[in-house]
């Protein structure tokens, strides 16, 4: 199941690559540099589902106290926290062209950025304190109070004036209904670029969290002897 | 000092933090003004290091090259303006019409003197019909090839 995932990622990564330099028209103000949203975007979709994941383990954690729950939360959490620096580099390679900087502290970049450092801090907590029952109790509580930081990086280009735009997939078109803000010709290899990315991350979950089972299956039979 | 009272002290040391934090956050919360919050009140905002976020002004802009200056009228209305006047580079994506972000002072004489202007962008992505994909073009540009 790993390596199937492993190959179908590869192989849509180089659709996707194919797709967008070869066949993707460029955007009218922004040209060549907007070809960075088909990396930027599903960097921040993954971190989004991967905290996702770390929120809903913990909190099964907490409740039924079974260890994998503790190893699948662990493992998510160090690749969000991945995606999480790739969506910041990205944006902010993206941003020096567009906006004319890398970086600002407008309520977008600052939420996120606290995202990020949360979940810094949640490996290291995991890095510095010895595995056990414990652990397992610390590092829950942050991934679940981490977590609510998202809602708030979602809202926060609509609550507060921001550089970065508002939400480009879940504009609101007429009746209320989603409808994002760009043609087919753009809208299509990103869907495809969102689909990859998904299988590549749960590639990478699955091959952490087998590392993790024998990292663990290694320490008990060390134990025993 | 027991346990207890170590956490104790710890705790009430970051809730203060983050009090303080939450505080200094509600002071302010706008990563920029408006024109006409700065039109409104002239007074509360001169001299004082701002951002503001605008329009440009359609058919406002004056671009020296020689000086190095771009000089442009905002707007959010396109009734009540404010000039501009930024000393540097024109960013690329400047366009008239679009959304800037820029931060300095207001002098004494109602001009906004700039020392950083950042290029808005909307959430609206549209294919550049006018050279729809010149692939030749843009694989000349990738490898710097001659143009």
């Amino acid at each position: 199941m790993t390596k199937v995932l492993g190959w179908l990622s590869l192989a849509g990564f180089l659709c996707v690559g194919v797709l967008i330099f070869g066949f993707t028209p460029n955007d009218r103000l922004m040209g060549f540099s907007q070809k960075i949203m088909y990396l930027h975007l599903p960097s921040i979709w993954i971190t989004y589902l991967s905290f996702f994941v770390v929120f809903y383990c913990s909190i099964a954690y907490l409740w039924k106290r079974r260890e994998r729950f503790d190893r699948i939360a662990n493992s998510a959490a160090e690749i969000g926290v991945l995606f999480c620096g790739l969506g910041i580099l990205t944006g902010a390679i993206w941003g020096r062209p567009t906006w004319g900087t890398y970086w600002v502290w407008d309520a977008r970049l600052t939420t996120t950025l606290l995202l990020f450092l949360i979940f810094v801090g949640y490996v290291v907590l995991r890095a510095f304190t010895d595995p056990g029952e414990k652990q397992a109790r610390m590092a829950a509580v942050i991934g679940i109070v981490g977590f609510l930081d998202i809602p708030l990086i979602h809202l926060s280009v609509q609550w507060w004036r921001t550089l970065h735009q508002p939400s480009t997939m879940f504009k609101l078109g007429g009746e209320g209904r989603p409808q994002p803000a760009m043609p087919p010709e753009f809208l299509y290899p990103l869907l495809l670029s969102l689909l990859v990315m998904t299988v590549f991350y749960g590639f990478l979950l699955l091959y952490r969290l087998r590392i993790e089972e024998r990292a663990d299956m290694l320490a008990e039979r060390l134990a025993e002897r | 000092m027991s346990r207890t009272v170590q956490f104790a002290v710890g705790g009430a040391v970051i809730a203060a933090i983050l009090i303080g934090i939450i505080y200094q956050g509600t002071q302010s919360t706008v990563f920029f003004h408006t024109p006409s919050e700065i039109l409104a009140a002239p007074s509360d905002f001169k001299g004082k290091l701002i951002r503001i976020g605008a329009l440009v002004l359609p058919a406002s802009t004056h671009w020296n090259e020689d000086a190095v200056r771009l000089e442009f009228k905002i707007t959010e209305d396109s009734r009540q303006t404010i000039p501009v006047i930024f000393e540097g580079v024109k960013p690329d994506m400047y366009r008239e019409g679009q959304g800037v972000v820029i931060e300095g002072r207001m002098d004494g004489q109602g001009v906004f003197r700039a020392n950083t202007l950042l290029v808005k962008h909307s959430e609206e992505y549209d294919v550049d019909q006018a050279k729809r994909i010149d692939k030749e073009q843009m694989y000349r540009s990738l490898m710097k090839a001659e143009q």
